[in-house]
């Protein structure tokens, strides 16, 4: 009787271990039958190269999301509020460097995690920008469709950072984006062209600007250091 | 709660405050005179460091260095820090406060106060971060060259080229810069301003020869709105270069073309003076032509001229062997010295014929004998045949007894033997041969010989003596009549009715066939009755001295032993047939139109 519980807990366990390993899983490839078959591969630089891409035009697209959602909603006076760079982000479970010099002191493998605690922590705030802006009346189009893009992006993004690093640091991922906690307020009801849910989603878009860029010097930095280390240190 | 709090003393305090701190350019660095103390901007260059300048504005009790004072804050999501002051105050320059790379944090908000130490009172606040604040240096190193020249050298096209500011660490990918030329006419106040571009290099189009242009370059980070100053301008000029060769084509070009004109314009000249040049170039077209006759004498010659020459072409005439035969007729009536002797009327009857048959031939040299309905000049006119037919009257212009075969018409006319006689009536059995004739002539007499002897018109009593060997004979023939057909029946009517008698007014006589089987043909049936008239004459019958006008048909009256008709109008009609009332007429055969075969003749001779 116990042995079967005993049995049944570990068994339990492996598999949720085994969820887990496959919720953080790199990417399977199909062919055009559908079967799963070996991935061709790609060279570390060229795959460097695409996620800083994806990168740069995510930031990009942020910004342009930014803007767009600024002229709509937000009064002019506080145009300002982008120059503060929206301190009322949600925090990151670790201290992200935020000089150049804290940044090319830290390693490759903090760098590489550290985009992809980035990554992984605006799937939820995304997913929630895109149902509160859809409550706006007169929402341009635009600036759903930009929304909806950079969210199919940052998905493909994580998945090759997956890649990277497994590649450049050999080891595998069992984080999950559940670890991060989000602050963010759920939806009360409110009416969205109330003020206070402007600044809100003003904010989350400043923020999301923000992290994007972050990403981007990340992953220059890191790309820097496989091409010539001691020219990008000794800036 | 309290975010929702804390976002609205925000709002609160940027509506109230007065440190609404705009990055807008070089507006920054203008202090405001009628402010008070504040921060006329801050800024980075590279991402890396940054400065803050203020100004006292209208306090100047304030404007000593110290007075005032800059503190700062950082804030992020985790924690806010305690105010700190300037780390440098720039010696050199006035009211600047200098954060290096140690005190400057990207992703970092940061707020700085322009303080009053002694009083406390913060005059100014300014809160950014640090790449929201970034205004790069100014591209380095620009230059031009030419990428290419129009071909009439008005316009010419460059390639600028730069480098990227020094200070800015564009190698490890710290700063993304994007580019922006701009350009004007040398001394013009209107710039040209060009899309950013990524890259270090920019081409421009379309400059205009022989003016100098200013060329400059600014840059800005990637995604964001703050660009840095405008580098220094370099002049472009190029000279228009006076190509001597463009000219030199267009005049040969007019050369050869006044030159090819005038050719041009000499061989049309000689061309329509010279006609052989003229059909060299523009043959004739060849017009219709019959051979041997002149068009033009189709179109206005006279017509007997036309004859002539129609008749001397080939297709138009006849064949050679009804000519010939017609010929042979006539040679052997002439050379026959026994129809001369006998037959009083044969000279007539020749001369008739011959002139007859002259003239046919004359018209057989024309056509064929349907000309009668065809060639109207050409038939003789109906009053010349009927001069030639004794007592002819009431023709029609055409008869349709006319032939369309001339080999008949000999046939009709002199006959020496019964068997020549025959040959007609076997040879054409849908048509009587007698019937191609253009014209009748009354049979007046036969000859020994067996000849006709054609009367014009007047009969002699001479058949007379031949009646009497055939009053038992009775004869059926055939006439074709003259178009009004009448049946079996009918003739018989007609004959019972009209007393046979060559009646001028009748052009024919009618009698009635009798027995004739079946024999629908449209014809006149001259036929001497079975029972009742005999036409033919009595012996003692007085002869007829004034001979009735001559009819349009002779009527055979018999057929003797010699198998020659005997034509006769028979004068008294009445009495003519009745000799023979027991004789029956055999049964006459059905018989083509208007013939009498020899075995037909054999049934009827006894």
């Amino acid at each position: 009787m116990n042995r079967v519980k005993v049995l049944q807990v570990w068994l339990c366990f492996v598999s949720l271990w085994l969820s887990r390993v496959s919720h953080a899983a790199p990417l399977d490839c199909k062919d055009e039958t559908g079967s799963l078959t070996h991935c061709t591969s790609i060279s570390q630089e060229k795959l460097l190269d695409r996620v800083i891409q994806h990168a740069e035009l995510i930031y990009r697209v942020s910004e342009e999301s930014c803007t767009l959602f600024e002229e709509m909603f937000v009064p002019y006076p506080l145009y300002t509020l982008r120059n503060q760079g929206g301190n009322m982000c949600h925090s990151k479970p670790f201290p992200i460097p935020s000089s150049k010099s804290e940044i090319q002191q830290i390693s490759d493998k903090w760098l590489l995690h550290s985009v992809l605690i980035l990554v992984q922590s605006w799937m939820e705030p995304l997913s929630y920008l895109q149902t509160t802006l859809d409550r706006y009346d007169d929402a341009p189009d635009a600036l759903l469709n930009k929304t909806k893009w950079v969210y199919e992006k940052l998905l493909s993004l994580e998945q090759g950072v997956v890649v990277l690093i497994r590649k450049m640091l050999d080891e595998g991922m069992l984080s999950s984006s559940s670890v991060i906690e989000h602050t963010l307020a759920p939806y009360d009801g409110q009416s969205p062209e109330v003020l206070e849910s402007v600044l809100r989603d003003y904010n989350l878009l400043t923020c999301f600007k923000k992290d994007a860029h972050k990403m981007e010097t990340f992953l220059k930095l890191l790309k820097c250091r496989q091409s010539s280390k001691l020219r990008c240190l000794s800036h | 709660m309290a975010y929702s709090l804390s976002l609205s003393l925000l709002y609160l305090g940027f509506l109230c405050g007065n440190g609404l701190v705009s990055a807008r350019g070089s507006e920054l660095f203008v202090p405001d005179p009628n402010r008070g103390p504040h921060f006329t901007g801050c800024r980075s260059r590279e991402q890396e460091t940054f400065r803050c300048w203020w100004s006292a504005g209208t306090f100047q009790n304030l404007t000593e260095p110290g007075a005032l004072r800059v503190f700062y804050q950082t804030k992020n999501a985790l924690s806010t820090s305690e105010w700190q002051e300037c780390p440098d105050y720039t010696r050199t320059v006035e009211n600047e406060c200098y954060f290096n790379k140690t005190f400057t944090h990207i992703w970092i908000s940061y707020c700085v106060h322009l303080r009053s130490v002694p009083q406390n009172i913060t005059y100014d606040e300014n809160c950014f971060t640090v790449e929201n604040i970034v205004h790069p240096d100014p591209p380095i190193g620009l230059n031009w060259t030419l990428l290419n020249a129009s071909r009439s050298g008005l316009h010419f096209d460059i390639l600028v080229r730069w480098a990227p500011p020094p200070s800015a660490d564009v190698q490890m990918g710290w700063m993304k810069l994007m580019y922006q030329v701009q350009y004007r006419v040398r001394n013009t106040s209107q710039w040209e301003m060009l899309d950013l571009v990524s890259g270090t290099e920019q081409s421009i189009y379309g400059l205009l020869s022989d003016k100098e242009y200013e060329v400059c370059v600014r840059c800005t980070m990637s995604a964001f709105k703050n660009f840095g100053e405008f580098s220094d301008s370099i002049i472009v000029h190029v000279a228009q270069i006076p190509s001597k060769e463009s000219t030199f084509p267009m005049t040969l070009v007019l050369i050869f073309g006044v030159i090819g004109v005038m050719i041009l314009l000499v061989l049309l000249i000689f061309s329509q003076q010279q006609s052989r040049l003229m059909v060299i170039f523009l043959p004739p077209i060849p017009a219709p032509k019959i051979k041997g006759i002149d068009p033009e004498l189709l179109k206005n010659g006279k017509l007997d001229q036309l004859n002539s020459l129609l008749s001397s072409q080939d297709i138009f005439k006849p064949d050679f062997n009804h000519e010939d035969l017609w010929v042979e007729f006539i040679q052997l009536d002439i050379d026959d010295p026994a129809e001369k002797i006998d037959g009083s009327d044969t000279q007539h009857l020749l001369g008739l014929s011959r002139s007859g048959s002259s003239r046919v031939l004359n018209f057989k040299s024309d056509d064929d004998s349907g000309r009668a309905s065809c060639y109207d000049p050409e038939i003789p006119d109906p009053e010349d045949m009927a001069s030639l037919l004794p007592g002819h009257s009431g023709w029609g212009e055409q008869h349709p007894l006319v032939s369309r075969s001339s080999s008949s018409i000999p046939d009709l006319g002199v006959q020496q033997t019964s068997e020549v006689v025959e040959t007609p009536v076997q040879t054409q059995p849908a048509v009587p041969s007698w019937v191609n004739m253009d014209f009748y002539a009354q049979v007046s007499d036969f000859t020994p010989a067996g000849g006709v002897v054609l009367s014009p018109g007047q009969l002699n009593g001479s058949p007379e003596k031949k009646k009497e060997e055939e009053n038992e004979k009775k004869i059926q023939f055939q006439l074709l009549s003259d178009g009004a057909y009448t049946s079996e029946n009918t003739a018989r009517q007609l004959s019972a009715d009209v007393p046979p008698s060559p009646g001028p007014e009748q052009g024919y006589q009618s009698f009635p066939s009798v027995a004739v089987e079946g024999n629908l043909w449209n014809g006149e049936y001259l036929v001497c009755a079975s029972d009742s008239q005999t036409p033919y004459l009595l012996p003692e019958a007085p002869p007829v001295p004034i001979l009735p006008p001559v009819s349009d048909y002779t009527v055979v009256q018999e057929v003797d032993a010699q198998h020659s008709f005997l034509l006769n109008p028979p004068s008294s009609q009445p009495t003519v047939c009745s000799h023979s009332p027991n004789k029956h007429l055999p049964a006459m055969p059905t018989m083509p139109m208007g013939y009498l075969t020899p075995d037909l003749l054999g049934n009827l001779t006894p």
